[in-house]
């Protein structure tokens, strides 16, 4: 369903992504580990365009983005970002609107449902993430776990094919990730396909079907996470798995 | 240089004498004939008040010092004790002679009906109250001078309406009249003003023998008496010997009007005439040019000086009236300048170059330059560039709303600058999760970054708004008469500066702590959805 051919990044002369190749199934769960500046947000980012590449080329469903491409990207981008959902760090919920207005207003906006339509979606999905009770209320008054699981109900809206995770629980206490990664767990069993950046490998090893292990700009290791958390091959993948357990 | 006004014994001629100078006080502006900077070098001034200064410092032995003031707050500064002396044009009226030390005159002057020569309809005084467009006369006027209280008389007597655009300067009053801005038919104008600028206006025709003759004298405080005989002294000396009659020739203000004035004048320079034709009659004619005319205007309210609760209760209403005209500006100007504002600062920040450019040229452009001066590009510029780019056309943009065009263009910059500030306030993540929810750039901007930005701004947007509040005054330069112009016009004719001031400044309050409470209300509701 996603498929990323030798994507070079350069910021300058310096290169943060050098030919990555990979490639995501429709409902795969895709796990992106490696130490800090790896150029495993970056990789998310440019998947469905909060990033621009210089070389190499990313199809999304039959949508191509073309590295160093910006005549045709704008009308890829919209049909992209419809297909692959995104969670921030941040979360970046819309402060000035309610929980429940968060989640209807893209599917009001972009996809032009009616409004009965779009609130008995967002509050089957909220009811999903454990937040219907707040429908009401302002992001401001949430909690991060509480902000982050309404992040999640507002892109399941959308129907994406995929979610990009941008290290969802990095912002949180322990206790509220567990909530997050929860959520995930749950919505990884259910066939939702997803790409995750995180340093979570209790989420990778229950519910990652590959696991990608990001350094320096390239891919070092790939596999199944019982084979590159067990048996990894590679030096560095060695090292930091070492330093994280 | 303050000159502080003499208390019980008059010293005002020995300390003129003691400082050497005599400081008198002119409006340039106003131009020539008057008081003009010389064309060939213009940090010096020419005019035949400046000679007249020269002529009266002389007599006294002393050298005249020229102190600059804008023309109507002259009196003020007399009063103020900045200048010793009022040379500007200004006509005796009883009501001038009340509140001030008024000399002998120096100069007799006429008044000049002024029309289009394209204008068939206007052939003389009698036309002004036909009213053939089926809309009262409009004439362009020099605010506070003689030709608005002979031209409202004028009406008032005939029993018609003309209405009365007031402008600062004359030339601006010519030139409207010229173009037929905001539907102005002609101007009412001092002869030697008409003489002396009439090629400047080459489509003005003057209409009818002039009319309302009157004269100009020196205004001086009222304690200074003795300042005041050798006034009068120095001009009377000065027509004696032929010396006034030379200088008005040179600047052709010279007419056999002026000889008569040696009638009016007895041998010590007392001024007898005005007295005699005070009593004797009041008739006001617009054939002019009879002996019985050298007359005085009978001043129209100006006479009386009103003070204490009873200025108020009877000038009040017309601050409170001018006091809706500026609330009418305000609330009008400030909402398109937030628009344009909004406008600039997306162009600006979300624009591809030849969009953000332009927005930034505009910007500055706007900051860049005054209010006033927009003010008269807007009124007087526009519409004869449209008349030049669409001929035949007859366009004209009426003062109104020239000055909402005005404020909300000059407050649209500042306004781009803060919503600028507030866009970029809003976190990048914002943008980041509208567009990957699959929205395009400007429905983002729209739902999700414009209306969070507003909330940003409302504070400094308000305190914006209160000062547009106030800059509203400035209008008053296109004849707009909002409430500070009404407060000039009201305080000058009764001499209640103080109760009327007190009036006005508690109405500009009473408008503006209203609006301050409203913000902060706005901004606590606001603030309390976003955090």
């Amino acid at each position: 369903m996603i498929t990323l051919n030798g994507i070079v990044k350069r910021y300058g002369s310096q290169e943060v992504l050098r030919g990555v190749t990979m490639s995501v199934a429709r409902g795969e769960v895709c796990v992106l580990l490696g130490p800090s500046g790896g150029g495993k947000s970056t990789l998310l980012r440019t998947i469905n365009g909060l990033e621009t590449f210089d070389e190499g080329s990313i199809d999304v469903s039959g949508t191509q983005l073309i590295g160093g491409d910006i005549v045709s990207r704008e009308v890829a981008l919209l049909k992209i970002r419809r297909k692959v959902g995104m969670v921030f760090q941040q979360f970046n919920l819309f402060p000035h609107r309610t929980v429940l207005e968060n989640v209807i207003e893209a599917p009001m906006q972009v996809l032009k449902q009616p409004r009965e339509q779009a609130v008995g979606k967002a509050k089957e999905l909220l009811a999903r993430v454990g937040m219907l009770e707040k429908s009401n209320a302002r992001p401001a008054s949430l909690s991060g776990g509480q902000q982050q699981r309404v992040a999640i109900a507002r892109t399941l809206a959308m129907q994406p094919e995929a979610i990009l995770f941008d290290e969802p629980t990095s912002a949180l206490d322990p206790n509220t990730t567990a909530e997050v990664i929860s959520v995930m767990q749950d919505l990884a069993k259910g066939g939702q396909g997803m790409i995750v950046v995180t340093h979570g490998m209790k989420f990778a090893r229950s519910v990652a079907h590959t696991v990608h292990i990001l350094h320096s700009g390239s891919i070092i290791e790939s596999g199944p996470p019982e084979q590159v958390f067990d048996n990894p091959h590679h030096e560095i993948t060695r090292g930091f798995l070492m330093e994280t357990n | 240089m303050p000159v502080s006004p003499a208390f019980g014994q008059d010293d005002s001629l020995r300390t003129i004498q003691t400082r050497g100078t005599l400081v008198w006080g002119a409006d340039q502006e106003g131009g020539g004939p008057f008081v003009f900077p010389d064309g060939n070098d213009p940090n010096k001034l020419v005019g035949f008040e400046v000679e007249l200064a020269e002529l009266i410092a002389s007599h006294i032995g002393v050298t005249a010092q020229f102190a600059q003031g804008q023309w109507d707050k002259l009196p003020d500064l007399l009063d103020r004790g900045d200048i010793d002396i009022v040379l500007n044009g200004f006509e005796w009226n009883s009501g001038r002679a009340e509140r001030y030390g008024t000399s002998i005159p120096y100069y007799i002057y006429e008044l000049q009906l002024l029309a289009r020569k394209d204008d068939e309809s206007i052939q003389s005084w009698d036309d002004l109250i036909t009213q053939p467009a089926g809309r009262p006369r409009k004439m362009s006027l020099l605010g506070g001078a003689a030709a608005e209280d002979f031209t409202a008389a004028f009406a008032a007597e005939h029993k018609t309406t003309i209405e009365l655009a007031l402008f600062e300067g004359v030339t601006d009053a010519m030139r409207a009249a010229e173009l037929g801005t905001d539907g102005i038919d002609g101007n009412v104008q001092d002869l030697p003003i008409w003489n002396f600028y009439r090629k400047d206006f080459p489509n003005l025709k003057p209409v009818g023998p002039p009319v309302g003759r009157g004269f100009y004298v020196a205004l001086l405080r009222k304690s200074d008496r003795k300042l005041l005989d050798s006034v009068n002294e120095a001009i009377s000396a000065g027509l004696r010997d032929g010396r006034l009659r030379t200088i008005f020739e040179r600047y052709g203000m010279w007419n056999d009007v002026q000889a008569m004035r040696a009638l009016e004048t007895s041998a010590d320079g007392g001024f007898r005439g005005l007295v005699k034709a005070e009593e004797s009659n009041n008739t006001r004619t617009a054939e002019g040019g009879s002996e019985t005319d050298v007359t005085k205007r009978p001043e129209l309210s100006s006479s009386q000086s009103l003070h204490g609760l009873k200025v108020i209760t009877q000038r009040g209403w017309f601050l409170v009236k001018a006091a809706m005209m500026t609330v009418l500006l305000s609330i009008t100007a400030m909402p398109l300048a937030v628009l344009i504002g909004l406008l600039m600062a997306l162009m600006k920040l979300y624009g591809k170059w030849f969009v953000s450019i332009p927005a930034t040229c505009y910007v500055e452009l706007v900051r860049g330059t005054p209010l006033i001066l927009q003010l008269y590009v807007i009124y007087f510029l526009v519409p004869e560039v449209l008349k030049y780019l669409f001929p035949g056309t007859q366009f004209s943009i009426s003062a109104f709303w020239s000055a909402v065009a005005g404020l909300a263009i000059n407050y649209s910059a500042y306004e781009a600058e803060i919503y600028r500030a507030g866009l970029q306030a809003i976190p990048k993540g914002q943008m980041e999760a509208a567009l990957s929810l699959g929205m395009t750039r400007n429905l983002a901007l729209r739902r999700i970054i414009i209306p969070q930005a507003t909330r940003i701004v409302i504070p400094p947007v308000t305190n914006d708004f209160i000062a547009l509040f106030k800059d509203t005054a400035v209008c008053s330069v296109i004849t707009v008469v909002e409430l500070s112009k009404e407060y000039y016009i009201q305080a000058r004719n009764t001499g209640a500066i103080v109760e009327l001031g007190l009036l006005s400044a508690f109405l500009y309050l009473a408008m503006s702590y209203p609006l301050s409470l409203l913000a902060g209300r706005l901004e606590r509701r606001l603030g309390k959805e976003s955090r």
